[in-house]
This record gives C-alpha cells, structure tokens and sequence, in this order.
C-alpha cells in the first residue's frame, strides 16, 4: 500500500476543522505520523466487515 | 510478595522492618535506575509503624497487611502529586486515592511511592524525558529499555525496590515491561479492575493491574483490587473470585492454544525457542497443547487500535494542547496531533473491527482454556534502538514492542506476562497467556504451575 502524501495546506485544514489552531513548524513535524496514520486508515477501509457488524462502543461486561 | 505477607502475619518479620529494607535499598539504586517519581518515607514509616501496631494488637488490616508496595505515578494519591510522567502536572496533589488505591490501602498494603512512567502512558520504550530514562536492570554495560508504559513498575519489581507494583496498559503497558524486565504482570479483564481515579489514555482500551514477582503475587494483589465500583461504570458486577485459591498447580487436561501465525512466525528465534519451550514445559505437566491460528484478524489489531487510541487521547488532551503544548516531551506532543487527523467514521470502524478481534478470539477460547504467545517479539531493544530484526522482516522498536500484546486490549481478555527464559545475552523473555473474559483464575492458575515447573521468575538482575 503506497504512503499517501499529505501536504501543508491539507494539514492546516484538517487541525483547523479539528480545532487546532497549529503553526506550519508544527504541522511540518507532525507530517510523517499523518502520513503512518492516513496508511492506517486506508488499510482499515480495506478490512472485509459484515453489513451488520456494529461498533463496540464499550467492551461488553457482565 | 506472598511469602512476605506470610511472614509479617506470622510475626516473623515486621511491617517497620520490611518498609525500612525497601526505603533503604531505594535510596542506594534508585538515583541509578530511575524507577521512583517519587518517594514517601515519612508516610510509609508511619503507616507501618501503625500496620505493626494493629498487628500486635491482634488485628488483621487483610492480606496485604504490612506488605509495601508502589503505584505507576497515574494512580490518583491524596496529599501525594500523581505527575502522569509529565512536567504539566508535577504539582498535581489529589484530593483523593483513586479506588484501586483505597483498596490496596484498606487490605493493609503500605505504598512507597510512585513509579516513572512513559509521559501520559504514551509509549511502549519505557523513555521519559522528564524524569529521566528507566533503567532495565538486566543489563548493567549497556542503557536498555525497560520498557513501558509501566517502565518504573517493571524496573521496581525486578530490581527489589518494591515487592509488587501496579501498572496500566492501553497497548501492552503492563506486559511490555513485564517482559523485558522479567517479572510477571497481568492485565486483567475489561472491567474486572475500576479505573477511578487513574488518568487515562485512551479510556476504552486502559486496563490496570497488578505487576508482581510471581503469578501467586499477582493473584494476591488482584483480590482485593478486583470487583464493581460504581465510580466506574465500565466495571463488572461478577463476583469476585479466590484466586490464590485456584492456584494449585494442576493443568492437567487443560487446552491450551499456541499461537504461532503472526506471534511465533513473528518473533526472533531465541524468543520463538523460549515459548516452544515453555509450551512444551506445560505439555509435560498434563496439559493439551495444540496450535491455533487467528492471523487473519490479527493483522488488523495495528489499523484498528490507532484511530481508538489517536481520538480518545487527543480528547483527554486538546485543551492541555492548546495551551500548554509546549511543556509536553516533543515526541508525546506529535503522536497527540495525529488524532486531529482521524474522524468519526474512522474511530466506528475501528470499533467494528475490535467486534472482528474479539469474537475471533472468543471462538479460540472457546475450543481452548487458555491460549500461549510471546509477550514481545524481542528482548530489551538498546535504548537508541530505532529499528530491529523480527521473525517475518525489520520493524521500527515501538510497532514491535506492542505487536503482540495490542490485540488483547482491542479484545479485553485478560493476559498475563511471565517470564520464560533468557538470551544469550542474559535477558528475560516473556510468555503471555491469553483467557477467557473475567477468567482470570485460569490465567494465573497456568502462570503459576509454569512457574512451579520452572526457576525463571525467580532468578535475579545482579546490581551494585
């Protein structure tokens, strides 16, 4: 699965919709975990899920 | 733990006596290994001389009456600061115990002092670049990780500055340093042990438990902390059982799984030799043993634990981001941002996937009593380790570190880590053993014949 790149003024926009009002320094240290992270993600879209598979919220206790 | 708690009740030994021992072997390794925060003489004195009191007077506290004991500094302690490891709360003083605290105290545990820790329980190399870097004691030439999150708990145990210690473990925190520190720890149950009171880091994958010489410690220091506390509504209201009293050494006919897909195939091979060995330990002392394959899932266990992890610490963290980002260790503050990056679809799939994990696992455990894997795919890494070798290809340190233990609180089962073994180099491999929800009994029960057919967890780290 190829890294998927990221760039400066996506990463302003995603700390920015998140709240975070973050420096370009900051941003630019922080890019290769996004990157670790969007690969994550894309390979969590790829896992095969039932229909009604449904979140665990919490985990179960009795 | 056990035997000290045997020998103060006997009156063999006084609670002062112990305390004073500790304080003092503390004192004279402690500047060198980094496993204290924070100390509390005065006040372990003065709750011994009164455990010592009560104890002539005829009076049982429980039984953990006059046994020391110290707590990862993210257990809430009144009048005692609880740091979390970081410089943003170095005068935070509780106004009270966090509940496994209180219980600890009222079965007549006396607590030392509080253990280093990763900042925030952010990391599995047992680093902290403000109270300085744990030190494993298993190897005096070379600065190795101990391990963490749960580093100065680890190092405590193994180096007999405390007889038992509590940890915490989001991804492995417990087990990790259990492992490369050659003690035994256990991850209880979701919900088996309250976590009122412990700062969290990601709430709904934060375990807490015990971190012990010896299964039998741990079943010890277990009761009293196990069972419902309506200050956290994740815990369970099952009774809770005796479980010193299962330990009794017999596996015979037990089922036990051994995970060799991903865990064995994804080792090094001193590690892999180690827990074949211990599987075929347990064989030879009247158990099942055959293998049992969950690669399939397990592979998802990196994709779904990140965003769980990402947004619930991000969302214990962002005001503290906002205005004091500056006073985190600059590592702890990066992987913090990262959750900014992951939104609600993503965590609810990583939710649906944790469903995936947990029923593959149940189905194992339904065929099997308990299931055996390496707790680490290596030894302790040397602290400036970035990269190692593993059985399936290279990896970076810290996605090794937390490989095999991260599934397991994805799922919640309880795990246990014991020591099984040492490289060539002199250090400690760790086995877990994975039960059944709220089973904890077996899990221990396992442990503990392992350790009554082998030295392992006996043996120690020769220091000045």
């Amino acid at each position: 699965m190829t890294t998927p790149a990221i760039d400066l003024d996506s990463l302003r926009r995603g700390a920015r919709l998140a709240g975070f009002d973050w420096s370009d320094a900051e941003l630019e240290e922080i890019r290769p975990q996004v990157e670790g992270a969007l690969r994550l993600l894309r390979a969590l879209e790829a896992i095969p899920l039932r229909e009604d598979a449904e979140p665990t919220t919490l985990y179960r206790t009795v | 733990m056990t035997e000290l708690a045997r020998l103060i009740a006997t009156k063999a030994v006084s609670p002062v006596e112990v305390v004073r021992v500790h304080l003092d072997r503390i004192a004279a390794l402690d500047p060198g290994l980094k496993a204290y925060i924070t100390v509390c003489p005065e006040r372990a004195l003065d709750v011994a001389r009164a455990s010592e009191g009560a104890l002539m007077a005829g009076q049982s506290l429980g039984p953990l009456h006059g046994v020391p004991y110290a707590l990862k500094d993210l257990y809430d302690t009144a009048g005692i600061r609880t740091t979390g490891g970081s410089r943003i709360f170095a005068e935070r003083v509780p106004q009270a115990d966090a509940t496994v605290a209180h219980r600890l105290g009222h079965a007549g545990a006396i607590l030392l002092g509080k253990l280093n820790m990763v900042e925030f329980a952010y990391g599995p190399e047992g680093l902290n670049s403000h109270y300085g870097h744990s030190r494993n004691p298993w190897d005096r030439a070379a600065h190795r990780m101990a391990g963490g999150s749960s580093s100065g708990s680890g190092v405590a145990v193994a180096a007999g500055l405390a007889p038992g210690a509590l940890g915490s473990d989001t991804g492995g925190s417990i087990r990790i340093p259990a492992s490369l520190c050659g003690i035994t720890g256990l991850k209880p149950t979701y919900g088996r042990v309250s976590r009122s009171g412990v700062l969290p880091l990601a709430w709904s994958m934060d375990h807490v438990g015990p971190m012990t010489r010896s299964a039998a410690d741990c079943a010890l220091m277990l009761g009293p902390m196990a069972g419902y506390d309506a200050a956290d509504p994740s815990t369970s209201v099952l009774p809770v059982p005796d479980y010193a009293a299962a330990l009794n050494g017999d596996i015979k006919g037990l089922r036990i799984g051994l995970l060799r897909a991903f865990f064995l195939e994804g080792a090094t091979p001193e590690v892999r030799s180690a827990v074949e060995a211990a599987a075929a330990t347990l064989a030879g002392g009247g158990a099942v043993v055959d293998e049992v394959d969950l690669a399939a899932v397990m592979t998802h266990a990196a994709a779904a634990s990140m965003p769980i992890v990402a947004c619930e610490a991000l969302a214990y963290h962002a005001d503290l981001l906002r205005t004091r980002a500056a006073e985190y260790d600059p590592d702890i503050a990066r992987r913090l941002r990262v959750g900014a990056f992951v939104g609600g679809m993503h965590y609810l799939r990583a939710q649906q996937v944790r469903a995936l994990v947990r029923d593959a696992v149940d189905a194992a455990l339904a065929r099997h009593d308990v299931l055996l894997a390496p707790s680490t795919p290596i030894a302790a890494p040397a602290l400036d380790a970035r990269e190692v070798s593993l059985g399936d290809g290279p990896a970076d340190v810290r996605s090794a570190l937390i490989r095999f233990t991260r599934p397991f609180n994805l799922s919640g089962h309880p795990a246990c880590s014991l020591p099984c073994g040492f490289t060539a180099a002199g250090l400690p491999v760790g086995l877990q053993v994975v039960g059944r929800p709220f089973d904890e009994a077996t899990v221990l029960r396992v442990a503990d014949a392992f350790q009554r057919l082998t030295d392992f967890h006996a043996r120690r780290p020769v220091l000045g």
